[in-house]
């Protein structure tokens, strides 16, 4: 798990209040929604909320890759990292 | 009004077991409200995820009073609602800040009778109300309506929680956060052999000069269980409700 995952692993973590729950409980790789870790629609746009105001970045909630992006920590991580490089240049 | 108590169950900080209601019914204080709140763990993490504190304290009282298999009515009743939500959420509109859609999302009076429902599997009727200083007595007055509709027992939940500092000024009647649950039932022809507390509830006009309850009427009645009072008069505006101990 690389830092940023592991940030927004935490940031999950914080912003639904997911209680007893730590970053190792939930690997990068596994699915978000649904089966997996159960999140739902509400902690969908939950989140979105969180990372845009954590990252600065926007997530357009009628974009078709909304749900790619938000399949996994890894998917949300490389999201991040792509809107970060995308800025930086 | 005539009712039969079966069950009954309070929270209020540091307030958490019949020996804790049994002191301070002899000698009420006002308790330190802190952040204390119920752990609710009969429920897994991931369903307590939303539930906020007033939540929990509901949860709390009534868990125990409804059975596995069993549908109840429900009554929820709050003269505030959630106080911290509300300032919470009108805080960020004032920032300029965009809203949790968690937080916007439960920020009606009747979240809660909706939480309990979905973690309890209740398809019944539910009702959610505010009234004044005797939201306490509304209650009851729905609680008999459900019973008279047929209902074999309700349950009624009165919750307040302990006001932000902005909002203390006008809020005066919530000491400190407390939830009580009671389940209730009519009074049966042949009841003989029933267990619980009878009540009978009565609404006069006002027309003396009664100083409202010290304390909220939910606290007054929990003494009253608590100390076997027969007799509990809450004034409020034009109402004088009566309580009285039925054999």
């Amino acid at each position: 798990m690389n830092d940023l995952q592991q940030e927004i692993t935490q940031l999950i973590i914080d912003t639904l209040n997911l209680e007893d729950v730590t970053v190792a409980d939930i690997p990068p790789e596994q699915p978000l929604f649904g089966e997996g870790l159960g999140l739902d629609s509400v902690d969908a746009l939950e989140l979105a909320l969180a990372l845009q105001k954590r990252y600065d970045i926007r997530i357009a909630s009628d974009s078709k890759d909304a749900r790619q992006h938000f399949t996994t920590v890894a998917s949300l991580a490389a999201f991040v990292q792509s809107q970060r490089d995308a800025c930086a240049k | 009004m005539d009712f039969q108590i079966d069950a009954w169950r309070a929270w209020a900080p540091g307030l958490d077991s019949d020996e804790a209601w049994q002191a301070w019914s002899l000698n009420p204080v006002r308790v330190a409200d802190g952040d204390t709140q119920p752990a609710c763990e009969f429920l897994p993490a991931m369903q307590r995820r939303r539930l906020s504190r007033l939540a929990r304290m509901t949860l709390h009282v009534a868990w125990p009073l409804c059975g596995e298999s069993e549908q109840l009515p429900f009554v929820f009743a709050s003269r505030h609602g959630e106080t911290p939500r509300t300032y919470a959420l009108l805080s960020d509109v004032a920032d300029q800040q965009p809203l949790s859609p968690t937080q916007f999302g439960l920020s009606v009076h009747n979240a809660i009778a909706g939480q309990w429902s979905i973690l309890r599997g209740q398809h019944g009727e539910s009702v959610a109300i505010a009234g004044e200083a005797d939201t306490f007595e509304h209650a009851m007055v729905e609680a008999a309506a459900l019973l008279s509709t047929g209902a074999p027992a309700v349950l009624v939940v009165v919750a307040e929680e302990y006001p932000p500092e902005p909002y203390r000024d006008w809020i005066d009647d919530v000491p400190f956060s407390y939830a009580l649950a009671l389940r209730v039932r009519g009074i049966e022809a042949d009841n003989s052999k029933q267990a619980g507390a009878r009540w009978q509830l009565r609404l006069e006009p006002n027309r003396g000069d009664d100083a409202p309850a010290a304390w909220p009427h939910a606290l007054q009645f929990v003494g009253a269980l608590h100390q076997h009072n027969d007799t509990l008069v809450h004034t409020w505006k034009t109402r004088r409700w009566i309580w009285q101990r039925t054999p």
